[in-house]
This record gives C-alpha cells, structure tokens and sequence, in this order.
C-alpha cells in the first residue's frame, strides 16, 4: 500500500517537472524577446518600409515584411483550408470506405507533414526556373499553402474522426444525404477543432522563412500585385538578425514581437468570432 | 391480426463472417407496438438498424433477405434509402441532439425536405413540442442550445425530432435505458399515445418494458428468431423454452439452478450470511441462485462471494425491487 503511494507521488512529480518545461520553455521564449525586442520597437518600424540603408541601420521601418507576411501567409491559409476541408471530410469512411485510399492519403499527408520547408523551397524554386519565372506572391503563397496541407488536414481530420457516430445517425434516419448530415451536423460539431487546424497552420504558415525564400523573394516594397516579390517578416528577422551592427540585430526582437502579436491577434479574433457557433456543440 | 407493414423476409445478417441474424422472417403490424426482445447480444439492434439500413455504417457487415415496406424492398440497391429513412423515425439508446439549438433540432429534418418558411417551420417545432409535452418547458428557451436540456428533455426532443418528418414508423433502440424512471415512464407513455397513428419496434432487454408496451413480440436469441406472436400469447403461454426462461427471468446460457434461497426483506449483511450459508451445504461445482431486494446487497453479495473465491454467473435485476445473483461453488 506504502509503495503504491510513493508511486503515485513520484509519478506525479515527474509530469509536474514535464509540464514545468514546457511551460517554461514558452515564457522564456517569449519573455527574452520582448526583453529584447520592446525597448527598440517603434512606431516607424510599424508604418515605413525598409528604405534604402534600413538594414545598414539607418531609419525606415518593416511595414514591406508586415504586409508581405500577412498577405503571403494569409493567401496560403485560405488557398490550404479550401483544399484540405475537402480531403479532410472525404477521409471519413462515409465517402473513402475507411480503407485503403485513406490510409494511402494519411500517410502522403504524414511524409509531407515532415518534410522539411526548405525541401519545398527548392521544390518550388525549380519550378518557378522551369517556367522562367521570378519569384512572386502567388508563388510564395502556393508554397505556403502546400507547407500548411498537411497540417491543416491531419488537424482537422483527426477532429472530424471524433464526432460520434449517433450524431451522424441520426441525421441519416431523418433522410438526410451524406452532404447534408457533413455539411449541417459533422461541420458543426467539429468546429472548433476545424477552426484551431487553420490555426496551427497559419502559424507554422506566417513564420516559416525555408519555403518562401526563394519563391516569394525579398523587397524593400509592398507588393502591388500576386505576380511582385515580396518581403517577409522570418526573413525580415533573419536579415537583421545576420547584419554586423548591433543595432540592426535587436530591431530583429522587435520584429519578432511583431509576428507573435500577429499571431495572437488573428488566434484571439477567431476564437471570439467562433463563440457564438461553438455553444451548440454535444460535449 | 391487423395489417402488416414491415415484412421482413428471409434476413441474415454478418459481421465480418460472424452471423448476427440466422434467416429471420416476421411480419410486424400496422399501428401496434412491437417489441423485439432478448439478451445483449442476440440482433436485436441489428434487426432494427436493417429496418433503416442504418447498418450499412456499420464496418464489415453484409446481409442478405428482404425487407419490404409498403411493397418496397429496402435491401432493393436500387431503392432511394434516404427516402425510407424519411419514413422512419429512430430514437436511440442514448439521448443524442444536434449540436443546434432547440428549435433547429425540430427544424433540422423539415429544412432539408425542403420547407423553408419561417411560419412553417415555427408551427412544425410548436406541434411536434406539444405532441411530446415539451412544449411548456422549453417554449421561452427555442434558441438555447440543445444539450442544456435534461437527459429524459433531450430524448423527448429526440422523439419530437423524428416525428418532425413525418414518418409511418417509429424505430426505437431501447429508449429508456439512460434515462431515470420518471422520464422512462414520460417516453413509454408517449410511445403508447403514439401507437394510434405510429407503427412502433421497440427493441428492450426489458421484459417488463415490453409487457407494458408491446401489442407484438418477437424474440431473439443468438441471432435466431426462437418465437413470435401478439404479446399476450407470449407472455402468458410461450411456445417455446427458452422465451419461457428469458420471461421468468432465470434465462442463463443453460445454467442448471441446484439450489434457491429468498432474502428478501433482509438488509446487508444478513442476506451475505444467508447465501453463505446455503453454499456451505452445497457441493462444488453446484449453483445457488439468491434472490435479494436490498440495493447494497446488489453489489455487496457478489463482491464478497467473489472475495470468497466463488464464481459469480449473473445478477440480473427481476422486477422494480427484485435482483438475482446466481453463484457457482467453488474452492
């Protein structure tokens, strides 16, 4: 009885120290880049572009990158999302039999899930040389949204496998087609989980720098079209970050602020936006 | 014998090889409830989701047979399945909403036939409301979320939703058996209103239930239709042995009862002592069957036979008070 005690403490330590970390982790992330970060962000870093000597340390700011990021990964997020619904909904064994094709496509999901971004870059980069083309928004966003498929659809396929099956009977005893029932009762119910799939792929979408490096390029201006180059803010940073002035180098925290709070805004606007749809769902 | 409405025909039925139904073929009335009874187990539930092919969700199952509605053969693939499962409404074992609200949980069926007037709608969810006594409860909360309701609201919901698309037959799946004695009576007391304008199965491993409910009984056991026949006839005068075991209740895969003692009225742990009592006479090997009305004893007797390195064979729960613990003696 004494030993089943201890086990149980121990044990219960050990999770409190892994929870620990990673907790950690993320606020020491966090904390040293504001630390870092905040005392140099300023308002011109929000409303100029980089003119000129802005990397040499002189004035101007990364509004290019700013709006580069959104544009890029917001184009690939919604690009991602209308294909992957798709292929997430026909992975339910209603329309694939549950069978063969669906764990063919799972496990191409999965590889591609792990392929490393700078893979795709070089992907995207030989084809874009193959049509003679420059590196454009359009391309960075097909390259983006390319990167998130994966994510997004495993994300939201593993939350669609959960809705249980007497929902969708029931839906079907009331002489409901399969689109309908997917459509009325399966979307609904999944939700949130849908909503935080395009999440985690619009976050790994905004901060990747491998995929678009050489597809989307790098520009001092705002893109005015999908066929410009464009900046973007983990580029952004990485410039900075590679530059010899000081200077230069802690302007990359202050970038790197900005993407978090990006990401946090777009997390917190979706979630309140959500709300009013997610009271209805069968716990 | 009134008319028949669903004629099943020669089904069988296989998980994966297993069969689940051996050649069933019954005739089940118009405007009457009937009750397909059994242990866990036997089809019961299988039988019932052919009736709406609802089976066909079901991984690695194949059935074969006919089963005619209105003339039309549901196993037919050429016959539109989403059209019959608009004649047949189904309440499931556990209460299970939409997730919309509780008006769009009545709306949901009439929407996607293709009303879509506002008025329409709004009379449809206030008369299907009333029909189930639902209606006082929840007419100031239609677009609060469904699953707020209680348990025995939402099967009543449930109930009221199906009933929203106009079905000839009802199909239920042990609707009573999440629910507490209150909203069990509240459903069967519906279920027999409905019998005048419904044709009801209902499948229960409730004898009692049926009793109370059924017009009609089929019986199944290990997939097998061992007798069937208006509910009278087969209650009070079973042709066959086993449907007469499974109504007293000592139905148990053939077990020999060597001895019986009655407890009733005793409290825990005097009826413990009694039944060891009567096991310390008998010999190994043999069974004791204790009947007992304290709800402690329900699962203090057959703990501490357990502890006492005795097999417990079944508890099963006779009537409202009564439950029957059998135990084989042993070490």
């Amino acid at each position: 009885m004494e030993l089943r005690r201890v086990e149980e403490s121990i044990f219960k330590v050990l999770m409190i120290f892994s929870l620990v970390i990673v907790v950690g982790s993320l606020l020491a992330v966090i904390g040293i880049i504001l630390w870092k970060g905040l005392p140099v962000l300023n308002i011109d870093m929000l409303t100029k572009t980089a003119q000129g000597g802005y990397y040499l340390g002189k004035g101007g700011g990364i509004l290019n990158a700013i709006i580069g990021s959104v544009y890029l990964a917001a184009g690939g997020t919604v690009l991602a999302f209308l294909l992957s619904i798709g292929i997430a909904f026909y992975l339910q064994k209603e329309y694939s039999g549950g069978t063969r094709l669906s764990n063919m496509t799972r496990l191409s999901l999965d590889i591609l899930w792990g392929t490393p971004s700078i893979v795709y870059g070089a992907f995207g980069f030989t084809v874009l040389m193959y049509f003679h083309m420059r590196a454009s928004l359009i391309a960075g966003i097909i390259l983006l949204a390319l990167l998130e498929l994966p994510i997004m659809t495993r994300a939201m396929e593993e939350v669609i496998k959960t809705v249980p099956q007497e929902l969708k009977e029931v839906s079907y005893s009331l002489g409901a087609t399969r689109l309908e029932t997917t459509l009325r009762v399966v979307s609904k119910q999944a939700l949130p989980g849908i909503m935080t799939g395009v999440l985690i792929a619009f976050g790994r979408g905004i901060g990747d720098a491998a995929s678009i490096m050489f597809t989307a390029g790098y520009t001092d201006r705002i893109p005015t079209s999908l066929f410009d180059a464009t900046a973007s803010l983990p580029l952004a940073i990485f410039f900075q970050l590679g530059s010899p002035l000081p200077q230069v180098q802690q302007k990359a925290y202050a970038s790197a602020v900005i993407l978090l709070l990006i990401i946090l805004a777009i997390s917190i606007t979706t979630r309140l936006l959500s709300k009013k749809y997610t009271k209805y769902i069968i716990k | 014998m009134s008319e028949t409405h669903i004629k099943i025909d020669n089904v069988n039925a296989y998980y994966s090889g297993h069969p689940a139904l051996k050649n069933i073929s019954v005739q089940i009335p118009k405007k009457q409830i009937t009750a397909i009874i059994g242990p866990s187990g036997c089809g019961k539930s299988t039988l019932l989701k052919c009736m709406n092919r609802l089976i066909d969700l079901t991984d690695g199952v194949t059935y074969s047979g006919k089963i005619l509605i209105d003339n039309e053969d549901i196993f037919d693939r050429k016959t539109d399945i989403v059209n019959i499962r608009k004649k047949m409404g189904l309440l499931a074992q556990k209460p299970t909403p939409l997730p919309m609200s509780i008006y769009e949980n009545i709306a949901y069926g009439p929407k996607i036939h293709g009303l879509r007037k506002k008025p329409d709608l709004d009379a449809i969810v206030e008369k299907y409301l009333k029909l189930v006594g639902l209606w006082e409860e929840v007419k100031n909360r239609l677009n609060s979320p469904a699953s707020q309701l209680s348990l025995g609201q939402q099967q009543r919901l449930c109930l009221a939703r199906g009933l929203a698309v106009e079905p000839e037959i009802i199909l239920c799946d042990e609707p009573t058996s999440a629910l507490d004695p209150v909203s069990s009576q509240h459903i069967e007391g519906q279920l027999l209103k409905l019998k005048n304008d419904y044709t009801i199965v209902i499948v229960t491993h409730n004898i009692h239930q049926a009793m109370r409910l059924a017009d009609y009984v089929i019986h199944l056991y290990l997939g097998e239709m061992v007798e069937h026949g208006p509910a009278d006839e087969v209650f009070e005068n079973p042709k066959d042995e086993r449907t007469r075991a499974y109504i007293n209740g000592t139905f148990l895969e053939d077990v020999k009862i060597d001895k019986v003692i009655d407890t009733k009225g005793n409290q825990c742990p005097y009826n413990f002592v009694y039944a060891k009592q009567a096991l310390h006479d008998l010999e190994k090997g043999k069974t004791l069957k204790i009947i007992v009305d304290d709800p402690t004893a329900v699962t203090e007797v057959p703990r501490g036979m357990e502890a006492d390195g005795h097999e417990v064979l079944s508890v099963k729960q006779k009537n409202d008070t009564d439950w029957e613990i059998v135990i084989k003696k042993k070490g």
